[in-house]
């Protein structure tokens, strides 16, 4: 591969929009090119000042204010007007939700391949909610790379977290946290890409319906991408698309594609 | 489209388009340049895919469904508005500067140094002197669709937006290297 053809390639490389063979042909075409290999370095550090440095312009809360009453969403759309409570027809259901929980709740527990939670997204729901809820703490220990946030985890665990991917250009890692995952804690590891945010949480997965391949959901607009390691299971959420989600898998070890999503 | 497609598609509106306010206004800023043509670009865009809810497929990229309603309209009023000359100074700018092709400058390690240490302004104003086509590109890339996405977003061959996407950062280039100077 000479300079002309690698040149319009560079930034899908850097994508990893390119196949495995056109991959190797502009990886090696970088090795012994420097004039191209400072033009990659330039396309990513002009990546890198876009995502990090360009002003992002949030909505007044006022525009939010007037969407939002322009436009109601479900819960308020309909048109009924409120009752009085007694008068609801919400009484029945209320009677059939208490005897289901009495009736049903501990045959769920017990059902192999619901896990405790008794519904088989139930590491999707909680990825997603501690995903907001680390995304609104932020992290605990900045990223000064791998050997710097690993070793934070000493002593706040009751299991050493593997960790395969210290993070790169396209997947840079920001920092960690210690979150509660479900009963237990976990490691949390917040990756970036572009402008979004990716969560990993890293867990003992025993006792939980953990899936053992990449199994992808998503919950709430989010993605999720969990699988299993031995005794500890991943999972990682964010609202970038499966196919980031999948990448950022494969860094981490976890093997194979991302399985068949499920909505 | 059958009537539960309908029905879902439309359910999907009403449950997460609003989610994209900030989103969709942050490029609408970029396109218009101000915030109250901004708003007004937003609402507008509201406006027309609670509209157009029943021509939503559901389960497919709803943001994606949103940045090209909300381009065709920004499109429609500019055309509407050509002679206006607030609007006609938007559509940036010297064609020379937007097809500049890839610039030598940063060949040098304090040019490269230069743009590693961009800050916030430099970089929006840079990116506010491309053509309506260059800022989309960038802004819709930096959200992470894939270049199918773009292309549907823009009405476009996905060729097309690999070279449009090219085209413009060259230009962000070339125009960071003019601050440099």
């Amino acid at each position: 591969m000479d300079c002309a053809a690698a040149r319009p390639l560079l930034l899908d490389y850097q994508r990893g929009r390119l196949t495995g063979p056109q991959h190797e042909e502009v990886h090696a075409h970088l090795e012994h090119c420097a004039s191209c290999a400072r033009e990659e370095v330039a396309e990513r550090a002009l990546s890198e000042a876009l995502e990090r440095r360009l002003p992002q312009h949030a909505a007044p809360a006022g525009l939010k204010r007037r969407l939002a009453a322009a436009h109601p969403g479900p819960a308020s759309s309909s048109p009924a007007r409120l009752r009085p409570w007694w008068r609801g027809a919400w009484i029945p259901a209320l009677a059939a939700a208490v005897l289901l929980m009495v009736v049903a709740l501990p045959r769920l527990r017990e059902m192999p391949g619901t896990g405790w939670v008794g519904r088989e997204d139930g590491v999707a729901v909680e990825a997603v909610n501690d995903h907001l809820r680390l995304l609104e703490r932020g992290v605990a220990v900045e990223s000064g790379g791998i050997h710097q946030v690993k070793p934070w985890f000493a002593g706040k665990l009751d299991f050493a977290p593997v960790i395969a991917f210290a993070g790169d250009a396209e997947f840079p890692l920001e920092g960690g946290a210690v979150e509660y995952f479900l009963d237990r804690k976990a490691a949390a590891l917040v990756y970036r890409r572009r402008l979004h945010h990716i969560s990993l949480f890293v867990a003992r997965a025993e006792g939980l319906d953990w899936p053992t391949g990449p199994e992808a959901v998503s919950r709430r607009g989010f993605n999720t991408l969990a699988w299993r390691e031995g005794e500890l299971g991943y999972v990682l959420v964010s609202d970038v698309d499966a196919h980031d989600l999948a990448q950022l898998a494969a860094r981490l070890g976890a093997g194979g594609a991302a399985g068949g999503a499920k909505n | 489209m059958g009537g539960d497609g309908r029905t879902s598609g439309r359910a999907e509106i009403a449950a997460h388009a609003l989610a994209y306010a900030d989103t969709l206004y942050n490029l609408a800023r970029y396109l218009t340049g101000g915030a109250a043509d901004a708003e007004d670009l937003v609402q507008e865009t509201y406006a027309r895919a609670f509209g157009a809810a029943d021509q939503y497929t559901p389960g497919t990229n709803l943001k994606a469904w949103l940045f090209r309603i909300l381009r065709n309209a920004f499109l429609s009023q500019y055309r509407r508005q050509r002679g206006n000359p607030v609007v006609g100074a938007l559509d940036t700018v010297d064609p020379r500067v937007a097809d500049t092709p890839a610039t030598e400058w940063l060949r040098d390690d304090l040019e490269l140094d230069r743009l590693r240490k961009v800050v916030a302004g430099e970089i929006e104003q840079a990116l506010l002197t491309l053509t309506e086509e260059g800022r989309t590109v960038i802004l819709l890339d930096l959200e992470g669709l894939s270049e199918r996405e773009m292309a549907e977003v823009m009405g476009c061959a996905v060729g097309t937006v690999k070279s449009r996407l090219a085209r413009a950062r060259a230009a962000l280039r070339q125009r960071l290297q003019d601050y440099a100077r």
